[in-house]
């Protein structure tokens, strides 16, 4: 046992109150099942905060390992670090989902017994698999809180079991996500193969000492993976259907965990994806265009939740586009400050819609400063942060730093910098447009049901929230810096500029206001809100023929038409073992010594027809009978030597 | 007693033994099948004192009572069987008293 053992405890916490609720053979009522939840999370979080406390005072190097094998000549050690990075992403992540279950609290009140307990086991599961994902210093341990993270998700998108919506909902986010992590596990096995370890720096290292070729197909496996994770611009279509997962579940699933995981995992491999500059600039392009994809099709959303969703997409992107440019540290303080604002702003999102009634859409929630006024202004402080209004948020200093770090990066890094710039601006609208709606009188036809009034577990994460948000600004230096990396110096022009294009989208939303006309053009502009229909042409052009390729392999009629074979792939084998049994189990299933007895057997009757034979009854037969058997005995007397006249 | 007397006694003893089991064998009238058996009893009974002569000694004699009380006995249930079968079913040969054939 190590000195660094404590280490090993910090996502126990989670865990265990997972394993309580999901596992504890004994009833809970909703007050305890309350606690278990909240206990898990913020005891968790207390660890951390410990952890980050240690590491902040120097050594920041910690290796707990947890054990490890020897497999020939490759040795699987797994164990938890902490270093820089894992302290800040994992405090982040941490506090957050401390949150994120206290808003639980209140958000779930009127579930089910039942369902609360499953909700809350899912969400520290959740936590805790992405406590050991951060915390990871090998690729098993990563891998698994990688996958903890996917099936979670999974479950907690469609939570809400009756609504089938929900259920296709997590499905598609299972099924593309696990579409990247088989990419990703390929590129770790390679990784593996190639330095006979499991630990991250050694896997780092000797990514470094391959030949380049393989280095680029080990950097795009796992580009594949974060893409996926990240929701990113090919296999971006899960995250907006996700909403149909309760609010907290977006809050947590959005910001701190899950997709953060893909920019995560790109900044654990930085140093390999430094030494492949043609993947980095892919990195980088795929994050610029996602983020300028996001950013436009968030304007056009209606429903506040998906234009979070969209939102979420185009931030991320800036991470990637940052790490593209060889700027991890630059991402990951950008992660903290999106981890921030946009838990508020879902959370703060989810108490304006479940006052309203329930309605998610953006037109309801017109009048949310007056119904919620505590969770409207910690939502406009949520929305100015993610719109980056210049000095007073936090999120202007991380977007200002990867912009910085952008365009500082060569030819590539202006092509960057002017669709991030473009992305800035958009989304300065989409947000400032969202707040704008919500200050303006109430639009609903009927009143909404009366609803209880928030109470401290709803209202204490916000105010919290709100003022990180506005205030994180300053923490962006200190982690750049503490991540081991020289804050970039912002050039003024990039500044101005910067500022110029929030302040343009900021006035975009309320010429949007002003001029209703252009208002309902968008609003009927179908196709952009649809995400340009991608998600329609991944379903005709691989979700279809994949169904319609598994039906003809399985045989199954459809619509009067059969493939005419029955599984011939699934049948082969089948096949195969029934001829085998017929050759073999048949051959030795009969018994030859058993054959032998039954003969036996069945002469039985005949010998004792014929034995009977001799019975006749009648007195001379038997004296005859007799008169032989006498003169045998007599003869047998006479030869035997034994008998005393010899 | 000469070996040579006792070799034809013990041939007469024979045949005796031989012609009691012959009518035994032969006939079928339960009454003649028992004076037959008494025949074949005195071929055993006979070579009985003939060896107890050569060897002088009265064991031979003692066989020839033992004997001569089986005989007795074998009459006496012969006979009452014989009784038996005349009155219930008035019958004198042996071989249709097979019944107890299964």
């Amino acid at each position: 046992m190590s000195s660094n053992f404590w280490l090993l405890l910090v996502p126990v916490p989670t865990l265990a109150a997972f394993m309580t609720l999901a596992f504890g053979p004994f009833w809970l009522g909703p007050s305890q099942v309350r606690a278990v939840a909240l206990a898990g999370a913020w005891l968790t979080a207390a660890l951390m905060l410990a952890a980050s406390g240690v590491c902040a005072s120097g050594t920041c190097h910690l290796l707990a390992p947890v054990f490890t094998v020897k497999v020939g000549t490759a040795s699987v050690a797994l164990a938890l670090i902490l270093d820089p990075l894992a302290t800040v992403v994992g405090t982040t992540v941490a506090i957050v989902g401390g949150f994120v279950i206290s808003y639980s609290l209140g958000y779930m009140a009127r579930a089910r017994l039942a369902d609360l307990r499953r909700f809350f086991a899912y969400m520290n599961l959740f936590l805790g698999a992405m406590l050991t994902m951060v915390m990871a210093g090998d690729s098993i341990n990563f891998f698994l809180g990688w996958e903890m993270m996917g099936l979670c998700s999974f479950f907690l998108i469609g939570y809400n079991m009756s609504l089938p919506r929900a259920f296709a909902a997590g499905r598609k986010a299972f099924v593309i996500t696990r579409f990247g992590d088989v990419l990703l596990l390929a590129g770790l096995l390679l990784l593996f193969y190639e330095a006979g370890g499991v630990r991250i720096d050694a896997l780092v290292n000797a990514a470094l000492v391959m030949p380049p070729g393989r280095r680029s197909v080990v950097a795009v496996l796992l580009l594949g993976g974060a893409l996926a994770k990240s929701a990113q611009l090919p296999f971006h279509t899960w995250l907006p259907v996700a909403m149909a997962g309760p609010t907290p579940v977006s809050a947590l699933l959005h910001s701190a965990t899950m997709v953060a995981a893909g920019a995560f995992l790109l900044a654990r491999f930085a140093p390999l994806f430094a030494a492949t500059p043609e993947v980095l600039a892919a990195v980088a392009m795929v994050g610029a265009f996602s983020s300028c994809f996001g950013a436009l099709v968030a304007v056009f959303q209606t429903d506040v939740k998906r234009m979070l969703a969209y939102s979420s997409i185009s931030q991320i992107g800036f991470m990637i586009i940052s790490i593209g440019v060889g700027a991890p540290q630059v991402a990951i303080a950008h992660f903290v400050i999106h981890a921030i604002f946009k838990s508020l702003l879902f959370l703060s999102a989810g108490d304006m819609a479940y006052a309203a009634g329930g309605r998610t859409d953006i037109a309801a929630l017109a009048g949310s400063s007056t119904r919620r006024p505590i969770a409207y202004f910690s939502f406009a402080a949520g929305a100015a942060s993610l719109a980056g209004l210049p000095l007073i948020t936090a999120g202007w200093w991380s977007k200002e730093a990867i912009l910085a770090s952008a365009v500082s990066a060569g030819p590539l890094g202006e092509i960057l910098w002017s669709l991030a710039l473009i992305a800035v601006a958009l989304t300065a609208t989409y947000a400032t447009r969202a707040v704008l709606v919500g200050a303006g009188p109430s639009t609903l036809l009927a009143r909404p049901p009366a609803v209880p009034p928030a109470g401290i577990a709803t209202n204490a994460p916000l105010v919290l929230l709100a003022a990180a948000s506005l205030a994180g600004g300053l923490l962006v230096g200190p982690i750049v810096r503490f991540l081991g990396a020289a804050e970039p110096d912002t050039p003024a022009f990039s500044a101005i500029v910067g500022a110029a294009a929030v302040l343009l989208g900021v006035s975009a939303a309320f010429a949007l206001r002003r001029h209703p006309h252009l208002a309902s053009r968008i609003a009927r502009a179908r196709k952009v809100r649809q995400g340009f229909r991608i998600d329609a042409v991944y379903q005709q052009r691989f979700v279809r023929p994949f169904r319609h390729l598994a039906y003809w392999l399985n045989g199954v009629r459809r619509g009067g038409r059969s493939s005419g074979i029955v599984d011939p792939l699934g049948a082969v084998p089948v096949l195969g073992i029934v001829w085998l049994v017929r050759r073999m189990i048949h051959w030795a299933a009969v018994d030859r010594v058993d054959r032998v007895w039954m003969r036996l057997a069945g002469m039985v009757p005949e010998l004792s027809s014929f034995s009977r034979r001799s019975q006749t009854g009648r007195v001379r037969d038997y004296a005859l009978s007799l008169i032989f058997g006498i003169a045998a005995l007599l003869l047998l007397a006479l030869k035997s030597p034994r008998l005393p006249w010899h | 007693m000469t070996d040579q007397s006792l070799a034809m006694l013990l041939v007469l003893a024979t045949t005796l033994f031989a012609v009691g089991l012959f009518g035994v064998l032969v006939r079928r009238g339960v009454l003649l099948q028992l004076i037959a058996l008494e025949v074949l009893l005195a071929g055993p009974a006979l070579a009985f004192i003939a060896a107890g002569a050569r060897r002088g000694d009265a064991q031979g004699q003692a066989m020839f009572v033992i004997l001569l009380v089986f005989a007795a006995a074998e009459v006496a249930i012969g006979l009452a069987l014989y009784l038996r079968l005349r009155r219930c079913a008035d019958v004198s040969d042996s071989d249709s008293v097979s019944q107890l054939r299964s």
